[in-house]
């Protein structure tokens, strides 16, 4: 039972123009906004911040959504002209890193995509292929049989490869060859 | 999608030279930070011509030869 929770209708005693967000944006216009933006990225502090964050490894696109987000917090943008001057946004930061040779990533590719090929399709959705393909060389039976064994390998199914008894012996650290009894 | 999806989108498509064209329709004149205003800011900066300026010029070059 939640006791702090808020009472139905809470929300209608409170002033709905509380927050910088449930006012008009300052901001409206595309080109106006843009230009805001492109002030506020030419100063030095704002620079500094942002060489930091490329410094980072940070996308250019979290770049981007941090400054937008603070933006929309005070009031102003909107949320829809947020998204319309990202792109620019993005450019500005591109040229600015390009300009004192920093190393950046814009964040838009897919890298961590996974490549839908056949082989992946088919194992996804558990379908054999009884086709074998032509490259494929088949095996005749004797190298079927003669499998490679390397010396840490489990023995074959059946086999009966057992280590001589003296072999065993030296391998358990006991005298390799019976050693004859001295003639007194 | 979330905000952050949102604005990888409108980075991917502004850099694919696409433009808020709705938006567009309801002023009378373009955009002032259009995505040449850009190539050519980063030209006179950089001192070299961006992949989409070259792109752009290649192809006008093939228009003007055919």
């Amino acid at each position: 039972m939640q006791l702090e929770a808020p009472i139905p209708g809470e929300n209608f005693t409170s002033d709905t123009k509380n927050m910088p967000w449930h006012r008009p944006p300052d901001l409206t216009d595309y080109d106006e906004a843009i230009e805001y933006f492109f002030d506020r990225l030419e100063d030095p502090e704002q620079m500094e911040m942002t060489f930091a964050m490329i410094g980072i490894n940070a996308h250019i696109t979290t770049i981007v959504s941090t400054i937008l987000l603070q933006a929309i917090r005070l009031g102003k943008v909107s949320i829809d002209l947020a998204i319309l001057i990202a792109g620019p946004l993005a450019r500005i930061i591109e040229i600015q890193a390009k300009s004192v040779e920093l190393k950046y990533e814009m964040g838009v590719e897919d890298k961590d995509r996974i490549i839908i090929t056949p082989t992946l399709l088919r194992a996804t959705l558990g379908v054999v292929s009884d086709e074998i393909p032509d490259d494929v060389e088949e095996l005749s039976e004797e190298e079927i049989t003669e499998s490679p064994q390397g010396l840490m390998s489990m023995p074959l199914m059946g086999s009966s490869d057992v280590a001589p008894a003296e072999e065993q012996a030296a391998m358990l650290g006991g005298p390799s060859e019976p050693v004859e009894e001295e003639e007194v | 999608m979330n905000f952050e999806d949102a604005i990888k989108k409108s980075i991917k498509l502004f850099l694919a030279g696409k433009q808020p064209e709705a938006l567009r329709a309801t002023k009378d004149t373009d955009f002032t930070y259009s995505a040449e205003y850009f190539d050519l800011l980063e030209e006179d900066l950089l001192d070299e011509p961006t992949e989409s300026t070259k792109a752009r010029l290649a192809k006008e070059e093939k228009i003007n030869a055919a």
